[in-house]
């Protein structure tokens, strides 16, 4: 008894003291659970069928209003028809022109938005009257005119141009693509094509069919009593015409049988997108819901799950990969494990992602990670309700979800009630590990042959090919083996022959080029000098104006650009020292190295790389002509590849010189008009 | 040292108007030298910790681009008291959330947490700015993540180099000339020693504050503070970059070619003053006047009146020392660059030579104040910004102020600002264009690589 009293006095002095010591290697435990306040957001519902949400918040001066209208999914018979509605909402009504419409929203510091079925409105509270009354006569009085559709027509066309190089987007279209099928509204996705043949009729017919009052949901968050949301409501939105949207079967899902890998070929891409996945049925309605986002968790929800530990953390092929999957009360939803990782791990990668996959089906998770992944969703509950959106948001859920009214209530309670049993059944049930699409969008030249032989399971993968659009292609043509008895020697051998035998291309002691180029409508004149000892000069003229010229003596040169001079640096003056020379390849060379055979503008050519990868030059297999030289270099932090494609071969004394140079970036061509050999030159033209 | 901000908000009680976005806070200095601001909103149980260090890119030696980014990563490798790859864990078992982020003037830590976790985000970062664990595991794993986030936020990405190639354009002495991302061979060159080192010259306490922001206890808090922290020992002393760019006083152009677009993008790019200058707030206030919004000048008349321009852009990227202003336009169609060029030079010179009219001044201040207004929603968003404030631009009592600051610029400070700063002959005109295909606009004096 005694010592209890004191331990507790202890205790005291402790806990009190001015410097108390504290353990540092003792992680500190949270405190009490702190107490969540859930709210409910007042409702009321229009004759004509829209429900009113409303969320009194007066933390700052703020309200934002937002219309959702929650039509069952439609296929669109000319995909973007959708996407220019709502570009076209916003730009007037029947009684305020465009530039008034857009002047009031922008002078009031608010943002007014529109998409093809909803709209959103964001002020400070003492405009929001006026805000939300442009809002509604934008949503339900808009004003669709030629000249706009045809402007919006254009911006939309233009701007879809915007994505086709960007390895994410296409991967992620091709990720809908496969799931659901190009005819299904999850699936389908706008093309230039699509989008010139839609009229403003088509226009104004989605809009006229889609946006109405029956499955429309209003929610207004903020600084503002709900009687004059009553009001304001009713002012505004009474008149909404009562009409039901049609309501069409969705397309069929085809799940695959087996594993596959379907690859998307960008030859510009540095790194390749991943996407691994299988269709699923999952409603936020259903018992597997919670159990399901816990197993999500665990394989891909987070930093510390499976996939990111194993592919980032573990193995360091990528800066992140994550594993989702949405939920959909019309059945078509999609598990999907995503990451970009570098070209040359692109098959580990997608080893490594199908191994988790099988981990999270096969062994039953610890109680720490199961533990853990509940405290995440438990902590997110708890702190999404900071933001006064977040109650509106569960009460639209409860509405549309098909939820029932005590849902959030039991939330956490559904969350802590998870077994590792369960993880594990639905881990079985909707990972279907052994009948996953796996696509992967990036730089064939690169990643196809080790993803054509790599194997899951011990057996390998069909591998199908397809076009940015989704359209199943044949496989292009990336690299070819080297036949036997190639090497770099007889690479050199065919072209010194090619260009009219070693014995005259020896007695070639200089050249000088001149030439002219046409760019963008100006011209140009180009002056080229080499010698046998690697002197050049390289000079690019406009109306007699330097505009650019490199000059290498045999040991040290510059660059001048428009009269800004420039030494070379090391690093150029070794290079120029081993490019040095009229035909390099009389050389031998012990160096480089021969690669594989690419095609150079649709001919097969010998690569022959320098040995840091930064020159290659490009050999003809069947005329032994070079046809190109790359160039990689670092330019504003990025690498890019600099290409000179040499073509239209022709004799000038027994050698054969290209009398077309076409510099790419930028797409500069130029023409050879004469070409003088040993003759005309002096070492002053190298100073 | 203890400075209160509660007159303010005294001030709204009384006129009772709901209006009650003052951001109250308590700034103290510990004795080792650690800034600490407190701020209490107890409306919902959350909470953030940040410490913010100051110490950025601009700070990195010569030959070393990407190493303060590169060093943020270490620092989640572990520490002392937690495992190597532990760290994410031990915050998202209490359901809390991380990151971290790095500039080229500093670099930010923080956790959010439901606020019965606070002792242990107080723990966390002390353990950080204590004894991290720095080693070549760490080094080897995340110089492999770190050329990946580069893979994926540069070099793969449309656009991704206007950003990070700018700054060699437009400064030639100042360290702002590299980039924060690096190039891959300064990131492959980082060796374990210049982490170690970097940490002893930078990671002080007295070269940090910490942030603490939610639903807290001021006293207790305190209290918290000082076991966790008071004893973590000052460093020596941080010298700040000093160093003074000569004015641009030549026009620049140059090109350079981006393998993931097919849109060519020309834009202007000017040096602006530091952030802390009055002048900084007027270029944002510009970028409002000319891309703000479908009635602002250049989008008005270049996308939608001319239709030469799918998309304009304007902003003012400031740093501590000094400001990056960029103004672009991406062509309609097959507009030629040089006519983008045309429009913006003519939206500068109308900026330049005519007071802009009482009602667009009305507008930005109403921009402004909703902008103002909508800053302060979320801790984790309040803690960063008194970081910030109290740190780069040494007020962190800006958080309430600086809607006076915008309030109190005239509509004749936009016309000297835009006379001073955005002339022809200080800047670069920056022609973007896609790698692979013939570009579209009239790209002049295409300087030749061989």
């Amino acid at each position: 008894m005694k010592t209890k009293i004191l331990s507790f006095f202890i205790t005291c002095l402790v806990a009190f003291g001015v410097q108390a010591q504290i353990d540092r290697s003792v992680q500190p435990e949270p405190g009490p659970a702190p107490k969540i306040n859930l709210e409910e957001p007042e409702t009321f519902d229009l004759d004509n069928g829209m429900k009113v949400m409303v969320v009194e918040n007066h933390k700052l001066p703020v309200v934002t209003a937002r219309l959702v209208i929650d039509n069952k999914p439609h296929s669109e018979a000319k995909p973007g028809t959708a996407a220019l509605l709502s570009a076209m909402l916003g730009t007037g009504t029947e009684k305020i022109s465009k530039d008034d419409y857009i002047e009031e929203i922008d002078f009031m510091g608010a943002s007014v938005s529109f998409g093809s079925e909803s709209a959103y409105a964001n002020s400070l509270s003492k405009f929001f009257p006026r805000v939300f009354e442009l809002m509604a006569k934008g949503a339900l009085n808009p004003k669709f005119t030629q000249e706009e559709f045809e402007s919006q027509k254009s911006q939309l066309i233009e701007g879809l141009k915007f994505s086709e190089k960007d390895v994410s987007s296409i991967a992620s279209r091709m990720s809908n693509v496969l799931a659901f099928g190009k005819n299904h509204p999850y699936g389908e996705f706008a093309t230039p094509e699509s989008v010139e043949s839609i009229s403003l009729q088509d226009v104004i017919s989605y809009y006229q069919t889609y946006f109405a009052p029956e499955n429309a949901y209003l929610v207004v968050v903020g600084d503002i009593d709900d009687d004059k949301v009553k009001d304001l409501v009713e002012d505004h939105f009474e008149d909404w015409k009562k009409a039901t949207p049609p309501v069409a079967d969705l397309p069929a899902i085809n799940p695959v049988k087996n594993t596959q890998i379907n690859f998307v070929d960008m030859p510009n891409a540095d790194q390749s997108e991943l996407r691994v996945q299988n269709t699923i049925d999952i409603k936020m309605s259903d018992e597997d819901y919670f159990p399901l986002l816990i197993a999500n968790q665990i394989l891909g929800g987070s930093f510390g799950s499976y996939l990111n530990m194993n592919l980032r953390e573990k193995h360091g092929f990528t800066y992140g990969a994550r594993t989702s999957f949405d939920t959909d009360k019309y059945g078509a939803s999609n598990f999907v494990a995503s990451t970009s990782v570098r070209n040359a791990v692109t098959d580990s990668a997608i080893v490594e992602t199908i191994k988790e996959i099988r981990r999270i089906r096969s062994e039953k998770v610890t109680e720490k990670d199961l533990e853990l992944a509940k405290s995440k969703f438990t902590g997110n509950f708890v702190m999404a309700l900071e933001r006064p959106s977040t109650i509106a948001q569960y009460a639209l859920n409860i509405e549309t979800q098909n939820l029932d009214d005590d849902f959030y209530e039991n939330y956490l309670q559904k969350i802590e009630g998870v077994t590792a049993e369960e993880v594990m059944r639905v881990a079985k049930k909707y990972f279907n590990a052994d009948q996953m699409r796996i696509i992967v969008v990036g730089k064939g030249a690169e990643v196809v042959e080790n993803l054509e032989s790599l194997k899951l399971q011990g057996k390998s993968v069909p591998v199908n090919y397809f076009d940015k659009l989704g359209n199943s292609v044949k496989k292009p043509v990336f690299n070819k083996p080297i036949p036997a008895g190639v090497t770099v020697q007889s690479v050199y051998d065919a072209y010194i022959k090619a260009i009219g035998g070693k014995e005259a291309a020896q007695k070639v002691n200089s050249v000088i080029m001149t030439g002219t180029a046409n760019f963008q409508g100006r011209n140009f004149d180009v002056v080229m000098k080499q010698t046998k000892d690697g002197k050049f000069l390289n000079e690019l003229t406009m109306q007699g104006m330097v505009l650019n010229k490199s000059v290498f003596n045999g040991e040290t040169g510059y660059n001048s650009v428009q009269g800004q001079k420039m030494d070379f640096t090391a690093e150029e003056i070794a290079e120029a020292k081993k490019e040095a020379g009229i035909f390099p390849e009389l050389k031998p060379d012990v160096d480089s190295k021969l690669t594989g055979i690419e095609t150079v503008n649709g001919e097969e050519a010998y690569v022959i790389s320098s040995s840091d990868g930064k020159t290659k030059n490009f050999y003809s297999v069947t005329s032994g002509l070079k046809l190109q030289t790359l160039t990689i270099v670092e330019q504003m932090g990025q690498t890019v590849n600099s290409t000179t494609g040499y073509s239209n071969y022709k004799t000038v004394n027994g050698i054969q010189y290209p009398h077309t140079r076409i510099l790419s970036p930028p797409g500069l061509e130029i023409t050879i008009n004469t070409i003088q050999v040993n003759e005309g030159i002096t070492d002053a033209d190298f100073q | 040292m203890i400075k209160k901000f509660s007159l303010t908000a005294l001030s709204c009680l009384l006129f009772g108007t709901g209006f009650s976005q003052e951001v109250e806070f308590t700034k103290y200095e510990l004795d080792n030298g650690l800034d600490v601001i407190l701020h209490q909103d107890n409306s919902a149980p959350v909470v953030t910790v940040g410490v913010m260090y100051h110490v950025g890119a601009k700070d990195e030696e010569e030959g070393r681009s990407g190493f303060a980014h590169f060093f943020e990563h270490l620092l989640f490798e572990g520490t002392e008291n937690i495992e190597r790859g532990e760290w994410f864990n031990i915050v998202g078992a209490q359901g809390g959330s991380n990151n971290a982020n790095t500039t080229q003037d500093r670099t930010y830590y923080y956790e959010t947490f439901p606020s019965n976790s606070l002792k242990l985000g107080l723990w966390m970062e002390a353990e950080r700015m204590l004894h991290p664990v720095i080693n070549q595991i760490g080094v080897d794993t995340q110089n492999e993540v770190v050329k990946e986030e580069k893979r994926l936020r540069v070099d793969n990405q449309p656009y991704g180099q206007l950003i990070f190639g700018m700054g060699e354009f437009m400064f030639k002495k100042h360290p702002y000339r590299t980039s924060v991302i690096g190039t891959m061979a300064d990131l492959d060159a980082a060796k374990l020693d210049e982490f170690k080192d970097f940490f002893k010259k930078y990671y002080g306490p007295n070269n940090a504050v910490l942030v603490v922001a939610g639903d807290i206890d001021i006293s207790e808090t305190k209290k918290l503070i000082e076991d966790y922290y008071g004893d973590i020992p000052r460093g020596s002393k941080v010298e700040p970059v000093n160093i003074k760019e000569d004015p641009i006083k030549k026009a620049m152009v140059d090109t350079t070619y981006d393998d993931n677009i097919q849109i060519p993008l020309i834009s202007l790019v000017y040096r602006t003053p530091g952030m802390k200058e009055k002048d900084s707030y007027v270029l944002n206030m510009i970028s409002t006047i000319l891309t703000e919004g479908k009635s602002s000048r250049m989008y008005k008349k270049m996308v939608d009146d001319e239709k030469e321009a799918l998309q304009v852009l304007a902003f003012n990227n400031s740093m501590e020392d000094y400001g990056m202003y960029v103004i672009g336009a991406l062509p309609m169609g097959d507009t030629p660059l040089n006519t983008l060029a045309e429009s913006m030079d003519e939206e500068i010179k109308k900026l330049q030579t005519e007071l802009i009219s009482e009602k667009e001044f009305q507008k930005l201040q109403n921009i402004y104040m909703n902008r103002f207004v909508n800053s302060n929603s979320t801790v984790q968003g309040i803690a960063s910004s008194l970081a910030t404030y109290h740190m780069l631009y040494g007020d962190a009592n800006l958080i309430n102020k600086e809607i006076e600051i915008y309030q109190n610029i005239t509509r004749e400070d936009i016309k000297r600002v835009a006379s001073e700063y955005l002339n022809d002959n200080q800047r670069l005109k920056l022609y973007y264009l896609p790698a692979s295909e013939k570009p579209e606009g009239d790209a002049e004096n295409q300087s030749q690589k061989q």
